[in-house]
């Protein structure tokens, strides 16, 4: 990039977020969606004004950049993502600092613990099916029975380890076991 | 600040058992949940489970569908006792204005799914029954385009009202799944696209905690509280 004056150069917000999904996500499809979301929120000329950027994305926590004062409109923004390229999803803002050194150590986790990958099958009267994934004390449960999860459009039902063992008290584990 | 989300859906309304709810809820920075389960599904399930969650309390509520304006206020005044937290399924013009009439409900939730909105008369009967409004983001998040231009047109007329008689007003997301949920400093910075000051927004989310105090102190008759 071409040196600027010191004195015009623009002030950077760096947003650390992190991403929920049912699925994997591929990196352009999350770049896609939040434009989308963006253009449909604010508009050509809105947009133009948070100057969005993605700096890097893992698939699961990923450095956007924007305008130092439009933090809100990002945070904003990025709340009406809804769904990336066809899975349900959810973008949490994990924090926001002045430089990409400082919101990688602060807000992104060097090490992440991979999902269980293990098919076990669960059955509890009203919901029954096989995991798909268990992470931390959370459980994605694809469930025998399609109706369940007609009105709110996700694939998995969530279930955690308290529904499948009542007697459980250990009750304050980190949910993501980070 | 104790925020608390206060009408979400869980298993069999939603997809999601309570307890997964609350994890999310407290990892997003909530200190409550309210499951408000509509009436026409049943009890929600695993309840118990979701109480073993440790720091974030969760409080099941209902809420009430009602056909008519008599149906409603019988369903409001039977369900009364039985919970601590009362909503009603809005959206329709009549059931709407029929749950602000009503000093048994706490909430009339999603008021704007429909055309409508509250409206000035509702408003008004809202304001002396301390019926608090709630301001659902779902459809914000939901919906692109032409549908969601008319939703934020009716928010917009209606979030006027609220502020000319001072309603008490609630945020929510109307969660179907941990997916829909987002956390407070979200839901403050959307609400603040429509116009609302930061500070209202930010009460917004902490009021359910001040009506969930009131409902579970014993009131004998009206202003006179059992110790």
């Amino acid at each position: 990039m071409r040196s600027w004056l010191p004195v015009l150069r623009d002030r950077r917000r760096y947003i650390a977020f992190e991403l929920e999904a049912e699925d994997r996500v591929k990196r352009g499809d999350l770049i896609g969606e939040i434009r989308a979301a963006q253009t449909s929120l604010f508009g050509d000329l809105g947009s133009a004004e948070n100057r969005l950027r993605m700096i890097t994305f893992d698939g699961r926590f990923g450095l956007l950049r924007c305008t130092h004062s439009r933090t809100e409109e990002c945070r904003a923004l990025l709340a009406t993502v809804n769904s990336v390229g066809g899975t349900r999803a959810a973008i949490r803002v994990r924090g926001i600092s002045g430089s990409i050194k400082t919101a990688t150590e602060k807000y992104i986790p060097q090490s992440i613990l991979q999902p269980d990958e293990n098919k076990r099958r669960v059955d509890l009267g009203p919901v029954s099916g096989s995991v798909v994934r268990v992470i931390g004390r959370e459980i994605d449960l694809c469930p025998d029975d399609r109706k369940i999860t007609e009105g709110s459009g996700t694939r998995y039902v969530g279930l955690t380890s308290f529904d499948l063992c009542g007697e459980d008290i250990d009750a304050d584990g980190t949910s993501d076991g980070l | 600040m104790n925020f608390y989300e206060c009408n979400l859906h869980a298993l069999p309304d939603g997809s999601d058992s309570p307890s997964r709810m609350a994890l999310a809820a407290r990892r997003l920075g909530y200190s409550g949940i309210i499951v408000c389960n509509h009436m026409t599904t049943g009890r929600a399930f695993g309840i118990d489970a979701a109480r073993l969650v440790g720091g974030i309390e969760v409080v099941i509520g209902f809420e009430i569908v009602a056909t008519d304006q008599r149906n409603l206020h019988a369903k409001a005044a039977s369900l009364r006792d039985k919970a601590d937290f009362l909503a009603v399924h809005g959206g329709d013009e009549k059931i709407n204005r029929a749950a602000c009439e009503d000093p048994n409900v706490d909430l009339l939730a999603h008021p704007h799914e429909g055309r409508t909105g509250i409206g000035v008369a509702a408003a008004k009967a809202a304001r002396d029954n301390q019926v608090a409004i709630c301001l659902d983001l779902g459809p914000m998040i939901r919906l692109r385009g032409v549908a969601r231009v008319r939703w934020m047109e009716v928010v917009r007329r209606d979030l006027d009202l609220i502020r000319k008689f001072d309603l008490n007003l609630m945020i929510s997301t109307g969660a179907r799944s941990h997916l829909d949920l987002r956390s407070p400093r979200d839901l403050v910075a959307l609400a603040c696209l429509f116009g609302l000051e930061r500070d209202r927004a930010v009460e917004a989310l902490a009021l359910p905690k001040s009506i969930l105090d009131l409902n579970r102190r014993r009131w004998t008759s009206v202003g006179v509280e059992l110790f």
